[in-house]
């Protein structure tokens, strides 16, 4: 019998109802009576509210309440994971962002809330800022932790290895500030009734939606439910405790009516973060045939007055390669923005391209194949502190992607591949990506008519969590998944961390096993020895449906064990029309280790989207501030380009599969964001292939090889 | 959500009766630009008069020497049209690849003059084929009709009602499309006629205008060959989040060479 188990291609469950209009997103709510609210947002970056005129939006048809920090309740401390780098919203007259919420209009449709918003005079007494990153470096300071640990590393001693290099290669990487755009703009539907909020969010994390609510509002948990139905798109933009998200809470806690609050596309630019531009600088201190002596990287993020984020693009970076010295450094320049926040392939997503192109330009001076030199300098344990890696497997995706790619065939020298017209490059790189555990908590129950049902309070952001759940509980009960139903989403079912870091596999697909082990156990302890006996173990039970719990928590001292890694080599090939000059990538192959693959349609088609993910980061995403004004210039994706059907060549994804039981019980690593990662890098090396111009920033754009 | 009048008049002095009796009057052929304009608030006319139902002002019809091209004709209608093909094929061309098929369908080659984007297609046409501008008071050349960042020589109260185009003896059209909107980035219509040479550049700066440069290098020998070398100074050019000036200066000498291939 075949039940969709582990391994198995199973379709995504969510595909039909995505396709079909069916799935229903937050926006789609049924009414229920509600009210609509819009966010007023400042049109100035840093300052004082000097007045807010709200009598000719009071008097606007249809016009309910509008809130300001004159007339909003006061919240409590938010100290959440993330939310806390939200600044909470109508507490003060203080502007410290364009697009911060000075105002909510609710009125009794949207477009009456939208046309009164827009009748709202905030004056200010504005005051100087400071949005300009590259003015600001000079002001960089170092940050010394993240998330509670050691964000800088360094062994060795690298000054000495530099001064006594044979080769020296130093590249720097501007990256520039990118916006998630998920295609559903984040909205919020709440209620209250019986002093008891319901709260529907396109959010990641429901437990932390919960958790800031009820410190903001003065809530008892308990009385909060937090659901996130559908979700189109995340990336790491729908975040938690964010200004809106309390915002609608507040609304209808004061007006006691159902209140929704849908952003606007613009407004997706400025209520929720961005991933923060950097500034790069990768210094690799060799022997002549190619042996790394040290490792520099240094890292300049632009970062908020409004909390503490760090794009921590170095961490990943010590892992990658063997070096007797090594120093990876961070700093930050604060600026007067909203706060940036992670997004999809955040950290290494943003630092590993800069250490890839750097190790391209070593290769060069070299006169030595990248490939070579990467296994030149493979890392056998891990570097710095000599930990075991758990089953690393790197190796076996640099050779698998090599000959899938045929890049043996590819001349050394830049510029000598020719397609007509046209300069072709060939380019690779590394990837290599953390694995996050989270705790995770999950439910399996059958009934009498053999129907399986499976619940976590986890999210299904597209990457497929709700197919691969049914595939993982039908391996251990041998029910088949179309004899399954899910419920994810939802505060009301057992607890588990925010969707981010790849980690939910990992976390929340162990979780769900040890609970349809749990139940088979108590089917057995029943006296069913398979499926066939299930429901006459329910019967002897005198039950109509037995249910059972599991839990998943990563184990305690996580460095006493051994290092844990996801791993990929991306290979890309790109074509520049040397009049235009426009880089095209026309096909990617990348080949990926990410332990055991639990689905591979989709394991793909999470790489697949990473990889598309990538294309944008080097080519084409970009949001550009205007420093004269302080504000994102583009709030639209006509201004802000990302990747579409024309600019994606072929995608070959391949993995070399294998269990790492240290990563998790299912033998699974993270794999969400590891697409995202190398990337950009081997598109990059594979553009000075073709052109023999090295880009220092992405996106690489036609100017930039003129 | 705000009020404002709306007239549907069947004739053109029906149209400019009800503008000028309008405090704030606006015309509205295919909306592509007005009536986004509108939702932001950006333009709050009192009266918006809608020269849909015109007759007079839609179709194509062959000239002595060209087509004439009324101003409500869509550029679906352009591109499809077989008089357009038959004589000027560049046109045809030109309006095939104008925005998106909504837009083509909606957008009209008369709103699209009279609103004169910096990045618009037809204004390269028009200048470069040298055609003849129809109002409801008079005729306007094509040299005399563009004259500033979306300014014309049309003046209060006057309604292009077509555009004539004599036929050239080659023409094309190259643009390098911004990859979102499909508007020009750099666009380069060349054409020649019986009296010379002329070049038309749209989307690099602030209005269309007639490379010079580019004419007198064609003029004795038309062909890509003529323009090696050549280097299109950057200055007075467009800088923005699209593209740099220097980056359409290297365009406009990359697409004119282009156009030049396909017309010959």
């Amino acid at each position: 019998m075949t039940t969709g188990g582990i391994g198995m291609a199973v379709a995504r469950r969510d595909g039909p109802a995505k396709v079909t209009g069916a799935a229903r997103y937050v926006a789609d709510t049924p009414l229920r009576g509600a009210l609509h609210a819009v966010v007023v947002p400042a049109t100035r970056p840093k300052g004082r509210i000097a007045a807010i005129d709200t009598a000719a939006a009071a008097a606007a048809p249809g016009v309910v309440h509008i809130l300001t920090h004159a007339n909003a309740p006061r919240l409590g401390r938010v100290s959440v994971v993330l939310a806390e780098d939200s600044l909470p919203p109508l507490q003060d007259d203080r502007v410290r962002y364009e697009g911060q919420p000075v105002a909510l209009v609710v009125a009794e449709s949207a477009g009456q809330a939208a046309e009164a918003a827009r009748l709202v005079r905030v004056s200010y007494h504005e005051e100087p800022f400071a949005t300009d990153f590259d003015a600001g470096l000079d002001r960089a300071e170092p940050v010394a932790t993240f998330f509670g640990q050691p964000l800088d590393t360094a062994w060795g001693d690298f000054d000495a290895a530099w001064a006594a290099a044979e080769v020296r290669v130093e590249t720097s990487l501007a990256t520039s500030d990118r916006h998630h755009n998920p295609i559903e703009p984040m909205g919020v539907f709440a209620s209250w009734a019986d002093g008891a909020l319901l709260v529907e969010a396109s959010t990641q994390g429901v437990s932390e939606l919960r958790e800031a609510l009820a410190q903001a509002l003065g809530l008892d948990e308990a009385r909060i439910r937090v659901r996130s139905p559908f979700l189109g798109g995340g990336f790491g933009a729908k975040g938690w405790g964010l200004p809106h998200q309390l915002l609608a809470a507040m609304a209808t806690r004061v007006l006691g009516r159902p209140v929704r609050l849908v952003l606007s596309r613009a407004q997706s630019y400025t209520e929720h973060g961005y991933q923060p531009a950097t500034r790069q600088t990768v210094r690799l201190a060799a022997r002549a045939d190619g042996t790394l002596t040290g490792l520099a990287h240094d890292v300049v993020a632009a970062g908020a007055f409004v909390g503490d984020y760090i794009e921590a693009a170095g961490w990943d970076t010590a892992p990658l390669y063997a070096t007797p010295s090594l120093r990876v450094r961070h700093r930050r320049v604060r600026l007067d923005r909203l706060s940036p926040s992670a997004m999809r392939s955040p950290f290494g997503g943003v630092g590993i391209p800069a250490v890839e192109i750097a190790m391209d330009a070593l290769a060069h001076a070299l006169d030595m194949d990248p490939l070579a030199l990467r296994l030149r300098n493979y890392a056998e344990v891990e570097p710095g502190t000599g930990r075991p890696f758990s089953a690393r497997r790197l190796r076996e995706c640099y050779e698998e992607g090599a000959r899938r790619f045929g890049w043996a065939d590819r001349p050394r020298a830049p510029r000598s591949l020719r397609d007509g017209g046209l300069l072709v490059g060939q380019g690779m790189a590394t990837a290599i990506l953390r694995a996050f555990r989270f705790p995770a908590a999950a439910r399996v129950a059958i009934d009498r008519n053999g129907h399986v049902h499976v619940e976590t309070g986890s999210h299904d952001v597209g990457q497929g969590l709700s197919t691969i759940l049914p595939q993982i509980v039908a391996d251990a009960l041998g029910v088949p998944v179309d004899r399954m139903s899910l419920g994810i989403g939802d505060t009301a079912l057992p607890r588990t961390t925010f969707t981010g870091g790849s980690s939910t596999t990992m976390s929340v697909g162990s979780a769900v096993q040890a609970a349809a082990r749990a139940l088979r156990e108590k089917l057995a302890d029943a006296g069913a020895n398979g499926p066939e006996g299930y429901a006459g173990a329910l019967g002897a039970l005198s039950v109509d449906r037995l249910a059972a719990d599991g839990a998943y928590a990563p184990e305690g001292d996580e460095a006493a064990g051994p290092a844990l890694f996801s791993y990929g080599a991306v290979f890309a090939e790109v074509a520049v029309d040397p009049d235009l000059p426009v880089p095209r990538v026309r096909r990617v192959v990348g080949v990926y280790d990410a332990g055991r693959i639990l689905n591979p349609v989709t394991a793909r088609s999470q790489m697949t989207g990473g990889i598309v993910w990538g294309i944008g980061q080097a080519l084409l995403e970009r949001s550009e501030t205007d420093s004269r004004l302080g504000r994102f210039l583009s709030k639209n994706l006509s201004g802000y380009l990302v990747p579409v059907n024309a600019d994606v060549g072929e995608i070959d994804v391949a993995f070399i599969e294998g269990d790492d039981p240290h990563a998790s019980p299912l033998g699974a690593r993270g794999i969400g964001e590891l697409g995202g990662i190398g990337i950009a890098a081997a598109i990059a090396n594979a553009v000075f292939h073709a052109t023999g111009v090295r880009v220092r920033e992405f996106p690489i754009r036609p100017e930039h090889l003129l | 959500m705000y009020n404002f009048a709306y007239h549907r008049p069947s004739s053109v002095a029906e149209a400019a009766a009800a503008l000028a009796a309008a405090s704030e009057g606006k015309l509205l052929a295919g909306g592509m630009t007005l009536l986004p304009t509108m939702k932001q608030r950006l333009a709050q006319p009192s009266d918006l008069i809608d020269l849909g139902a015109i007759a007079d002002m839609k179709g194509i019809s062959t000239t002595g020497d060209g087509v004439r091209i009324g101003a409500m004709t869509t550029h679906a209608s352009v591109a499809s049209s077989a008089e357009v093909k038959a004589a000027i094929p560049a046109l045809a061309h030109l309006a095939e690849n104008i925005g998106d098929p909504q837009v083509r369908n909606r957008g009209t080659i008369g709103g699209s003059i009279a609103n004169n984007d910096p990045a618009a297609d037809y204004p390269a046409a028009v200048l470069a084929l040298d055609a003849t501008i129809q109002t409801n008071k008079r005729t306007i050349a094509a040299d005399d009709f563009f004259t500033g960042m979306f300014e014309t020589a049309l003046e209060e109260g006057e309604i292009i009602t077509a555009v004539s185009f004599p036929k050239p003896q080659k023409a094309a059209y190259a643009k390098f499309p911004n990859p979102a909107s499909r508007y020009a980035l750099v666009g380069v219509f060349v054409a020649q006629t019986a009296s010379g040479v002329r070049v038309a550049v749209t989307g690099a700066a602030p209005c269309v205008f007639r490379a010079s440069q580019i004419e007198q290098a064609l003029a004795g020998n038309f062909s890509p060959s003529a323009l090696d070398g050549l280097t299109i100074d950057s200055s007075g050019l467009n800088s923005d989040i699209h593209a740099s000036p220097e980056y359409r200066a290297h365009l406009i000498g990359v697409m004119a060479k282009r156009a030049v291939a396909a017309a010959a």
